[in-house]
């Protein structure tokens, strides 16, 4: 009882997070050219959207939108060289996005040129809660977390607004693995 | 010894005509006195505007200050969140481009 309090102080914010950034991703920060950090939780995303304007369409599409966010978590890499982080620098972001309630709904996989890109979306009572993206290059690695109630749609409302350029995302295409895997689970 | 006694006590209780002026002097007493006080209640008054321009002021520029605190730190998170939905948007353009060449 007597640890309860500072356990439970210690599992908080990991829970606000949802998943957590593994720590051997600070240590590349040294070896890459360029990174991109970005950390904002609940708080920091109502103060940001105090500042979005209601006027601009563009702002006021992104207010509505982060209003339903509750975290938005980026951490990018660029190398100068190739092969600068190992496989195993994600593998524990990846055990936790094995977790129930998380599962891959997109996976593209190329072997020509290295990259493999990996999104995933959690589900609490059928709502979609959380958004994973896991993108490996030979000399880029980039992840990104986003926490809260966001769906397919609003990912491709983000372009086209405010310099974003415009995307289009099928949210049915599920690589061939995963929908096996369903399938064999079924 | 009693006379004389007697005698003192008479001479103490004697009726006395006052000094020349004394009335204006008294007079002169009692208006400098209320004057020293309505100086003394001008000062006071004085002081507590003061004392309050410096609350009210120092209150205002705290506010002030923090409404550019929050300015800044504001701008700053919106930067950090148009940043993280950029990179976000250019990662699923490219995840869609991959999987439609599929």
């Amino acid at each position: 009882m007597k640890f309860a309090i500072p356990v439970l102080l210690a599992v908080l914010p990991l829970a606000a997070q949802d998943i957590k950034m593994p720590v051997s991703l600070d240590k590349l920060s040294a070896k890459a050219s360029e990174v991109v950090d970005v950390s904002l939780d609940g708080a920091l995303l109502q103060l940001a959207s105090r500042f979005l304007s209601e006027n601009d369409p563009d702002e006021a599409h992104v207010k509505r939108l982060v209003r339903g966010l509750k975290g938005v978590y980026v951490k990018s890499f660029e190398f100068e060289d190739r092969d600068q982080y190992k496989e195993s620098d994600v593998e524990d972001l990846r055990t936790q996005l094995k977790a129930p309630g998380w599962s891959r709904i997109i996976s593209a996989h190329s072997k020509r040129n290295g990259d493999n890109s990996d999104i995933y979306l959690k589900t609490d009572a059928g709502q979609i809660s959380g958004l994973a993206i896991i993108v490996t290059e030979p000399k880029e690695l980039t992840i990104i977390s986003i926490i809260g109630d966001i769906h397919p749609e609003d990912i491709r409302d983000l372009g086209g607004h405010l310099g974003i350029p415009k995307i289009e995302i099928n949210p049915n295409k599920f690589d061939k693995k995963d929908k096996d895997k369903k399938e064999d689970n079924q | 010894m009693m006379d004389d006694f007697e005698k003192q006590i008479k001479e103490a209780l004697a009726k006395q005509d006052p000094s020349p002026f004394f009335e204006a002097r008294v007079l002169g007493a009692v208006k400098r006195q209320a004057r020293e006080r309505r100086a003394s209640l001008r000062m006071w008054w004085a002081s507590a505007v003061v004392a309050m321009l410096l609350v009210v002021t120092g209150s205002a520029w705290q506010q002030h200050q923090k409404a550019v605190r929050e300015e800044a730190a504001g701008k700053e998170a919106k930067a950090r969140l148009e940043l993280a939905l950029k990179i976000t948007s250019v990662k699923l353009q490219r995840i869609s481009r991959k999987v439609e060449g599929i």
